[in-house]
């Protein structure tokens, strides 16, 4: 297992330095200066322009400009945001954990009605429900997130005036940063409106959640089904039904656990197109995240912002792969088999 | 054989068995979702039935950031909307529904008969604000008011550079070229002297770019090094001081315990930052603005349908046009510009773009004003006309560029629009057109440094002063300033300009604006299209706000009851 996990964690920072790479050439590619591009600085003063051509070995060769470029990045210099000339890196913190927690949300709601919902089709006799919980998802697949997204808000939002449908809570309410969560902050903050505030801004997130939620319900449904139909045909099913094991205890006991294994891969699969619709949806409910802060750089053409929110994203997703590739490793006892044999 | 016989019945007994489970799994989830019902329903009443109990304040929906915090540097509307009245104060006003000056930090002016000299008495019990990162150990002085001043005049100043792009404003009038000097004479009186006659010199300090800094904090800022925090860690005298700052988020302030003023009654203010407009409606039926920016016409309707909401305008100090890069060919052909003009609809213009809410421009100034020339015509709209000159002049086959704004503004609430409209006209007569747009921040610096053929933009007058339309938008000496997008100079027009500054006589000065008025209409360096109203979208509930014809909002003395966001 050892070896293994070194494997992964080699994995891991081969990708990332693929990723610098890219970066750092396309960063030659933008249509400005480069020290502007790489600094932000607009008009730097003498003294800065010299502390850039040093930080990035601007006068070297480029591999040695590569080394000072995945150098300076690493340690969290993305140089200031060209519009707000306030450091990117800064606000990149303060982006993150609203997208973190948009995405857990969207992914528990996913995960906790996709399911039950798996299961129940798989195991119905009723044709009709199996048939009603297919056409269903297939429509929640095909539906594109940018139409739905407006839809809803123009229903919830605008028809009927039931639920906010941008921002993360009435900005009235004065919520000092602890966790970045702002449901967890709302709950952690200390003061006559606690309870108003986070039914406020739980209120703010069920929007976009639900939004966000769609394309991995879909996933974790059809997955479910296929799944849970395959594993109750094996046969140590009908050996623990003739064992008269009761029913409950065999699908929850000991089908539904392996039939979440394939489930498990089919997520860190998803994760790409899962960060891209965040970022739509991000947009659409005005939700301020990662996604929005970047889309709103590309607009700008905030060629620091850019860099900086395109490599925390890729980090970000290549990590998550790389954890679910593992968990999905630990937890599958038939992918350990072969943990030695290739790569 | 053996197989399959001892498979079959296993076979029946699991699905039989699926089927049991099949039913235990329905009427555990029948319970589960209904369990789950009662609990949303419990929710619900949590968020719906109980009164919300909202903090004290004002939430209102801002089109977009701010590029500083203080509106010396500045010339566009969003930031003066977000410092000007909120941070700061000036020395006088400007009271649009008198039509005449009133005391803010200054109490009385004299003006010397030569109309040279200015003498400004200051109000003795103003403070600054007081934030964590500065504390004032003394009033409001003279001190302050000559340094605010002497920052944008005097190129010695250690802050005349810390404002990289300068002070548009002052450099589109002249300021330093018109003050000799600015002297203090004792603690509260402050004197300014010129080097020629100014009409408008008072209604220049009056506009929202001549605040007051202070002196105690910037010489602070000196010892820190840190002197280019002036600003956008502002400190002001204004009714609310800035808390908090969140690019593309929010800008908090709070109410100045020390205002000199009317106490506001919020004891906050938010700027919720939305540039999209649909987004600021929505934002405003569900409760999380209680007043709303820039709406397009539309979406007039539809807040129309919503009771709880209102409409706020009145006609606007401002006209939208179509600038002409006079100084790129074919644009220096008169006949190419008077082409151009006769080729476009302002009519349909009208119609699509602003909804009717606007009038179509005859010149730049807007009816508002007081020069306002009551037998103004405008150059009808003649396709015919419009290719004869382009014969005339020789051109064929042209094509040109329209850079247009992304964000709405007052006066123009769909610049795409509005170029989409005029490249159809142009199209007509056989002009090719290409739109060309940036984001907002960028367009206006990618403008400065282009070599571009013609621009949609406007202008909100500052004051009620008419030189307002014409020294910054059309006089040589702005040609460099990026307010005059024409790039337009006539020795004849600055002529009528200069001398109608030099008169005070109201009657006068309005026949040489209308003179003025005519040579622009003659040499048509750009072309007016409207003259659109001032609006605002509000719940019922929010507090009036004074919406003024010129200059940027302000919520001096408004207040939000306490229900305002909350109610669905």
């Amino acid at each position: 297992m050892g070896r293994y996990l070194l494997r992964r964690l080699n994995l891991f920072i081969a990708t990332s330095l693929v990723l610098i790479a890219i970066l750092f050439f396309a960063t030659r590619l933008f249509p400005a200066e480069l020290n502007y591009a790489l600094s932000g600085i607009a008009l730097p003063t003498s003294e800065q322009q010299l502390q850039i051509q040093h930080d990035f070995a601007l006068d070297k060769s480029t591999l040695r400009q590569f080394f000072a470029y995945s150098a300076e990045r690493l340690s969290g210099n993305f140089g200031i945001s060209v519009t707000s000339q306030r450091p990117v890196s800064g606000e990149l913190l303060g982006v993150l954990p609203a997208s973190f927690e948009l995405a857990f949300v969207a992914g528990l709601l996913a995960l906790i009605v996709g399911v039950p919902l798996g299961v129940i089709s798989a195991l119905s006799r009723s044709k009709s429900l199996q048939k009603l919980i297919m056409a269903v998802t297939l429509t929640g697949y095909s539906i594109p997130v940018f139409w739905l997204g407006l839809l809803l808000s123009l229903w919830f939002g605008v028809q009927l005036g039931w639920l906010p449908i941008s921002g993360q809570i009435n900005l009235l309410y004065q919520i000092p940063k602890v966790t970045g969560f702002m449901l967890l902050d709302t709950l952690l903050f200390d003061g006559t409106y606690k309870w108003a505030a986070f039914i406020d801004a739980l209120q703010h997130i069920i929007m976009p959640a639900c939004t966000l939620a769609v394309l991995p319900f879909t996933v974790v449904v059809r997955i479910t089904r296929t799944a849970m139909i395959s594993v109750m045909n094996q046969t140590y099913i009908r050996a623990a039904e003739a064992r008269g094991l009761s029913n409950t205890s065999i699908i929850l006991k000991h089908a539904l656990p392996n039939a979440l294994i394939p489930l498990l891969k089919h997520l860190g699969l998803m994760l790409g197109p899962f960060a891209s619709y965040a970022i739509v949806v991000e947009v659409i409910f005005s939700w301020p995240g990662i996604g929005a802060w970047l889309v709103s750089g590309i607009y700008q053409r905030d060629y620091t912002v850019i860099q900086g929110g395109i490599f925390a994203v890729a980090l970000v997703i290549i990590f998550f792969s790389i954890l679910i590739e593992v968990l999905y490793t630990a937890a599958n006892p038939v992918s350990r088999k072969d943990m030695y044999g290739t790569n | 054989m053996e197989l399959s016989k001892l498979h079959s019945p296993f076979g029946k007994l699991s699905d039989a068995g699926v089927f049991e489970l099949h039913n235990l799994i329905m009427n555990n989830t029948t319970r589960c979702f209904r369990s789950a019902f009662t609990l949303m329903c419990v929710l619900a009443c949590l968020t719906g039935c109980e009164q919300k109990q909202l903090p004290d304040g004002l939430v209102y929906c801002s089109e977009g950031n701010p590029e500083s915090f203080n509106p010396q540097v500045v010339t566009s509307g969003t930031t003066i909307d977000a410092t000007s009245h909120q941070i700061y104060n000036r020395l006088i006003d400007d009271d649009s529904i008198r039509n005449d000056f009133v005391p803010a930090l200054a109490t009385s002016w004299k003006v010397s008969d030569d109309g040279m000299t200015y003498e400004f008495t200051l109000r003795e019990d103003v403070k600054f604000h007081t934030t964590p990162f500065f504390h004032p150990t003394r009033k409001m002085n003279a001190d302050d008011v000559v340094f605010s001043f002497d920052r944008i005049v005097n190129s010695d100043n250690p802050f005349h550079n810390t404002a990289l792009r300068g002070f548009p404003y002052f450099e589109s009038i002249g300021f330093a070229k018109l003050i000799k000097s600015i002297t203090k004479l004792d603690d509260y009186r402050v004197r300014f002297v010129l080097n020629h006659p100014d009409a408008s010199f008072l209604a220049n300090l009056a506009t929202d770019f001549a605040v007051v800094l202070s002196k105690e904090y910037a010489e602070q800022l000196l010892q820190q090094k840190k002197p280019q925090l002036l600003d956008s860690q502002a400190v002001g005298t204004g009714p609310y001081q800035l808390v908090e700052y969140v690019k593309n988020e929010y800008i908090r302030y709070l109410r100045n315990p020390d205002y000199w003023g009317v106490q506001p009654e919020a004891t906050q203010l938010v700027f919720d930052i939305t540039p999209r407009s649909t987004v600021r409606l929505s934002k405003l039926i569900v409760g999380d603005c209680s007043i709303s920016a820039l709406p397009k016409a539309g979406e007039l309707p539809v807040a129309r349908e919503h009771d709880e909401l209102e409409v706020d305008s009145r006609p606007g100090m401002n006209v939208a046009y179509w600038a002409l890069n006079t100084q790129k060919p074919p644009f220096n052909d008169i006949r190419v510009r008077q082409a151009l003009a006769y080729a476009i609809d302002k009519r349909s213009l009208l119609n699509a773009v602003y909804h009717d809410t606007a009038v179509v421009a005859s010149g730049i100034l807007p009816p508002s004003s007081w020069a306002y020339p009551n037998d103004a015509t405008e150059l009808s709209y003649d396709p015919q006309k419009a290719k004869e000159l382009l014969a005339s002049a020789g051109v064929k086959h042209l094509t040109i560029d329209i850079w247009a704004m992304p964000v709405a503004r007052s006066y123009n609430p769909n610049p795409q629009k509005t170029a989409e409209l005029l490249q159809a006209d142009l199209n007509a007569v056989g002009i090719h057109v290409n739109i060309i747009s940036f984001d907002w921040s960028v367009f206006t610096q990618r403008l400065a440094n282009s070599d571009y053929d013609s621009v949609i933009i406007g202008w909100s007058a500052d004051n009620s002063d008419p030189d307002n339309f014409f020294t910054p938008l059309l006089s040589c000496g702005s040609v460099n300033s990026h307010n005059n997008w024409a790039k337009w100079c006539n020795k004849d027009f600055d002529q009528l300009l200069s001398q109608a500054k030099d008169i005070t006589d109201k009657e006068g000065r309005k026949q040489l604006y209308r003179a003025a008025e005519q040579i622009v209409g003659e040499q048509v360096p750009l072309i007016p299209l409207a003259y659109a109203q001032r609006m605002l979208l509000k719940r019922k509930t929010a507090p009036a706000v004074t919406l003024m014809p010129f200059g940027g909002i302000s919520f001096d003395a408004t207040t939000a009851a306490n229900t305002s966001g909350g109610q669905h």
